[in-house]
């Protein structure tokens, strides 16, 4: 029989403990229901931006006319309706201004009315494309107007036909930003494929059959039934869901983090619950002792408190869902600019019921301990005997196994990647066994330690008061605090490699295979000033002697030594190069050839400084010894070379120029104009839109970063505040003897701010070691980046930490400070 | 048998030498299609023609002086830098590039024209590789593209290839997934499309190195 009374005594007697554990437990499903809606959200829009992405539903992408086998399959399936298709045809060819004037290479798009089945093309007109690509017209983008002198209405020869331009293209679906079009886009329509005459044997085509399914869930049976008839690999069949998308590996990724970073901040909520049940329950021993000396057995006060404990968890659960419809306001703003605008981002109730679930294995999991320990609690216990329970038996192991082993399945649900996972878990061990190490080496020294000040020998005996959680304070708060740190300091690092890299006066327009000769008057043509790089093409056929294999080359996975190589030659290193060996980037009391290397080749082959590798420089063999290696400061867009000759060695074999050069918007189309207008073998790269989009977005990512990492400092928090409410009782008594003594609240409040201080500082100090190392390691070995401590940033983390240690400490001890001694003594001899 | 002799004796067996003593030296100069891109070095062309030549008595040396993505104006700029290697034929196979990218064919045509006239300056004996255009893109610039080979080895007196891929381009099984670079089946009957060619050439030299020793 359930006694309600008794629930709502121990909620009503403990108020500021059950207030941490509702608190924890809202966090945790605000944490659950927010990334995992977002993660619904965002993948449904993915998906449906892939099929904007490809048109279609499925993509067959071949080089020839489709086989019969692979037609007779669509046919069928288009009669009995299953499907319905479009083709598409892609080719480049050199069109020509019907005036006579002018010829231009352009990307040709031929294409079947039902194109494009997903997303729009977007004219300059506004007008609809199914309505203004008619045969006889095309529909052409604005490049090709300016480079060929024409506006809409005039004619253009393609092939055998002579075509209108019907209008300008602003977007099209299936090509998002394409950096390397030799040309502008043209498209056709189909009915006019045959008079352009340009197809048939000896044609360079990209045939693309486009698919719309009628019913989405016979997708992937459709899709294989095609990969089936079409047989020899020659035909590539690709879903909207399972073509490589660069979009859905960067949310991929992003979620990725959010998950990692979500389960932390449970694992940190789950400790700040486990410690104010522990607290509550302790200070409930010795009403549990009565009714034990009564008669109630541990299951019924088992049952009790676990009621408890399941009241509190669903009022948390509230919270935290009413939490979560609020914060759905907020993500937009937060994520705008990452994901379209017309992504609506809301609490899906899939993810509640998932968040319920896991919460509420989460609430079990960390109350499981407490709530078994009070088994232990004996009915002498009413005289004061305070015996230390035992807490660790078979049983307990057991059920910390047991939250060990539910957070490396929720890892492996949340990020499906059991490499990640046990990294993650073997990195979170690691962190803590650490953070366990130090902080045994602290409380040593501390407790070796004589202060003069009598507050501070107060506050460090307070530190090793009997039933004190010193230990597990320091270890939990620099384990999350290392976590927190850590974080910080990456993405200041990772936020100056890239952001600070693409300052307003880097590269943006590259330009290739300028020859040497023109460089003078390439320059006069440009008319801005830029950077110029020679380029000598070479491969590498040997180090020290032995022959590379490019066969077994191939196999490695990443970069490799058997691909053709851009050799350069200068004398000095770039603004972004540092040398990681070797004094100087030649040496002068070498007679042969030296080349200097970037470190990011040792992760192909094993090289240092003396070593010698043979290059193959068209035809010639160059054998030159390694003076020196390099490694670049900065992540961003500017140009970096591998192997690096002095002049004499190279400068004399055939080489190309490469200009990187910045312009403003404005000016691109023109210069562009005028280069390749002069110099035809010349190409242009402009990565305007890439690069400005790529520092957009990682603005927007360390928002994100610092919006997350929020939820993990609330949870540390509620954490700092459920340790001092098991250490309650003890700091009452204390508090009471100091006064019988004859201090003042002054000094009472100077010992507890000061353990708490030291408390702070400990686990701040151990955070910040861990942090230096882990962001060390983390930048140097895992993104290749130069690392920066950032010394001011972390000081004001440690300062920070100290400030809510020390306030949180203070607040939840301001009730003990209030207390008189009189009542504590009378309320003492009443029991 | 005594260890040093039993090491030499392998040495000797298993060591390739080069063409000790070549009677000449043919640089096979052009882009991708000579360097040999996606297949291995021993595949390319102008390693099986080296072994062609030398099956048939031949003790020429081929060097492959390819490099993938090069077009006209780059093979003209390497000139002096290829003459180190001292060729005494040159196959000249170049211009893909230019075509594929749209370059103007009355560049490409002079490109080549004074890359021959800079090798003949030196007396190297050249074969010109005629190369053809994909379809796609157009038929006044294939016509323009196609008729650079033979107008240049007329003016020039060259011996010419009709087409360097002929028997190859366009047939799906002799090529790789791109449809433009043969397999190594593809560059054999490349090999055998040059090899009389190159024959012929080595002939001239011959004839033309004779006559020059005996004025």
């Amino acid at each position: 029989m359930v006694n309600l009374r008794f629930i709502g005594r121990q909620i009503t007697g403990a108020k500021r403990q059950c207030a941490v554990f509702v608190l924890g437990v809202a966090l945790s499903m605000v944490t659950l229901v927010s990334l995992g809606s977002f993660s619904r959200s965002v993948n449904a829009s993915l998906l449906r931006d892939a099929q904007a992405l490809h048109a279609a539903d499925v993509v067959i992408h071949a080089r020839a006319p489709l086989p019969a086998g692979v037609e007779g399959r669509l046919a069928e399936l288009r009669n009995s309706g299953a499907l319905k298709t479009a083709r598409c045809y892609d080719f480049y060819s050199v069109v020509r201004s019907f005036k006579g004037e002018g010829s231009l290479l352009s990307d040709l798009k031929v294409v079947e009315p039902g194109y494009p089945f997903y997303g729009e093309v977007l004219l300059a007109s506004g007008r609809p494309f199914v309505k203004v690509l008619t045969p006889g017209n095309v529909v052409v983008e604005k490049t090709l107007l300016d480079r060929l002198g024409l506006k809409v209405g005039d004619r253009l020869r393609i092939g055998d036909a002579t075509l209108a331009i019907g209008d300008v293209v602003l977007e099209e679906p299936d090509r998002p930003v394409n950096f390397f079009a030799l040309g502008p886009r043209i498209f056709v329509a189909a009915r006019d494929l045959d008079s352009l005459g340009l197809l048939g044997m000896g044609s360079r085509v990209e045939y693309l059959t486009l698919i719309k399914i009628s019913q989405p869930r016979e997708l992937e049976p459709i899709a294989s039934q095609l990969r089936a008839a079409a047989g020899d690999g020659r035909l590539r069949v690709e879903t909207y869901k399972n073509a490589d998308s660069r979009v859905k590996k960067f949310f991929d990724n992003l979620l990725f983090f959010l998950n990692l970073s979500g389960i932390f901040t449970l694992v940190l909520a789950g400790f700040a619950i486990q410690s104010t049940l522990f607290s509550l329950l302790d200070e409930q021993e010795r009403t549990i002792a009565v009714m034990k000396a009564v008669g109630a057995r541990s299951r019924f006060i088992i049952g009790h408190f676990l009621a408890v404990t399941l009241l509190l968890g669903a009022v948390g659960s509230c919270l935290g869902l009413f939490a979560s419809l609020g914060l759905q306001g907020f993500l937009p703003a937060l994520f705008r600019g990452l994901i379209p605008a017309r992504v609506s981002l809301a609490v899906s109730g899939a993810a509640v019921a998932e968040a319920a679930l896991i919460g509420f294995l989460v609430i079990f999991l960390f109350t499981a301990l407490p709530l078994y320990r009070l088994k232990e609690v004996k009915p002498r216990a009413i005289f004061g005997k305070d015996e230390a329970a035992r807490l660790w038996d078979r049983s307990t192991v057991f059920i910390a196994l047991l939250g060990c082993s539910f957070f490396l399945a929720l890892v492996l649900l949340r990020l499906n990647d059991l490499k990640a996972g046990l990294y993650f878990l073997l990195a979170l061990a690691s962190l803590i066994a650490l953070a366990c190490l130090a902080a045994e080496i602290a409380l040593r020294l501390l407790r070796g330690s004589q202060p003069k000040s009598l507050a501070l020998r107060q506050a460090v005996k307070g530190l090793f008061r009997p039933r004190n959680a010193s230990r597990t304070i320091i270890v939990t708060l620099s384990a999350a605090l290392a976590v927190i740190f850590t974080i910080t300091v990456l993405e200041r690092n990772l936020d100056s490699s890239f952001v600070e890299s693409f300052p307003p006066d880097a590269p943006n327009v590259f330009f290739i295979d300028i020859q040497p000769g023109q460089r003078a008057e390439f320059a006069k043509v440009l008319g801005v000033p830029a950077q110029y790089f020679p380029i000598v093409r070479g491969t590498v056929s040997a180090v020290n002697g032995e022959p590379v294999d490019p066969e077994k080359e191939r196999r490695s996975r990443g970069d490799n030594l058997s691909r053709e190589f851009n050799l350069t030659y200068r004398s000095g290193l770039l603004p972004d190069e540092r040398l990681t060996e070797g004094a100087g980037l030649f040496r002068k009391d070498w007679g042969e050839p030296q080349v200097s290397v970037l470190d990011t080749v040792l992760k192909m082959h094993a090289l240092s400084v003396g070593d010698r590798v043979t290059f193959q420089v068209q035809g010639l063999p160059v054998t030159a010894r390694i003076s020196s290696i390099r490694t670049r400061t900065t992540g961003g867009l500017a140009p970096y070379f591998y192997f690096v000759f002095p002049s004499a060695v190279l400068a004399d074999a055939p080489q190309t120029i490469f200009c990187a050069a910045r312009l403003n918007r404005a000016q691109i189309g023109g210069a562009q104009t005028r280069v390749v207008s002069r110099f035809p073998n010349v190409s242009v790269i402009d990565l305007t839109e890439a690069a400005s989009l790529i520092g957009r977005i990682m603005g927007r990512l360390s928002v994100i970063v610092r919006f997350f990492t929020f939820f993990s400092i609330v949870a540390g928090i509620l954490m700092v505040a459920g340790a001092v409410f098991a250490t309650r009782y003890a700091r009452l008594q204390e508090s009471v003897y100091f006064a019988i003594l004859g201090a003042r609240r002054r000094f009472v409040l100077t010992v507890f701010a000061v353990e708490n201080l030291l408390l702070a500082a400990v686990s701040g100090v151990i955070a910040l070691a861990v942090s230096q190392l882990a962001g060390l390691i983390i930048c140097r070995r895992v993104f290749s980046l130069e690392y920066r401590p950032y010394p001011a940033e972390c000081l004001l983390m440690f300062a920070a930490t100290l400030f809510l240690v020390v306030g949180v400490g203070l607040g939840a001890s301001f009730s003990i400070l209030r207390l008189r001694p009189a009542a504590f003594l009378r309320e003492r001899a009443d029991e | 048998m005594n260890k040093a002799l039993l090491t030499l004796i392998t040495l000797l067996l298993t060591s390739t030498p080069a063409l000790a003593e070549a009677e000449g030296t043919i640089v096979a100069m052009g882009d991708s299609l000579t360097a040999g891109l996606g297949v291995p070095a021993r595949d390319a062309y102008p390693a099986q023609l080296e072994r062609k030549l030398k099956e048939a008595g031949y003790r020429w040396q081929v060097i492959n002086a390819g490099i993938s993505g090069e077009t006209t104006s780059g093979a003209l700029s390497r000139i002096d830098w290829l003459m180190r290697l001292k060729p005494d034929v040159v196959i000249l196979e170049t211009g893909a590039n230019d075509g594929l990218r749209g370059v103007d064919t009355r560049l490409t045509r002079s490109n080549v024209d004074r890359i021959v006239g800079k090798l003949q300056e030196r007396g190297v004996t050249v074969v010109l590789a005629g190369m053809q255009m994909v379809k796609n893109l157009g038929p006044g610039y294939v016509a323009d593209f196609t008729d650079i080979y033979p107008s240049v080895a007329k003016k020039r007196h060259l011996i010419l290839i009709p087409f360097f891929l002929a028997k190859v381009a366009g047939v799906p099984s002799l090529n790789q997934a791109d449809g433009i670079h043969p397999r190594a089946e593809g560059y054999r009957i490349v090999t055998d499309t040059v090899y009389p060619y190159v024959v012929q050439a080595i002939e001239r030299h011959k004839k033309n190195t004779a006559h020059t020793a005996t004025r």
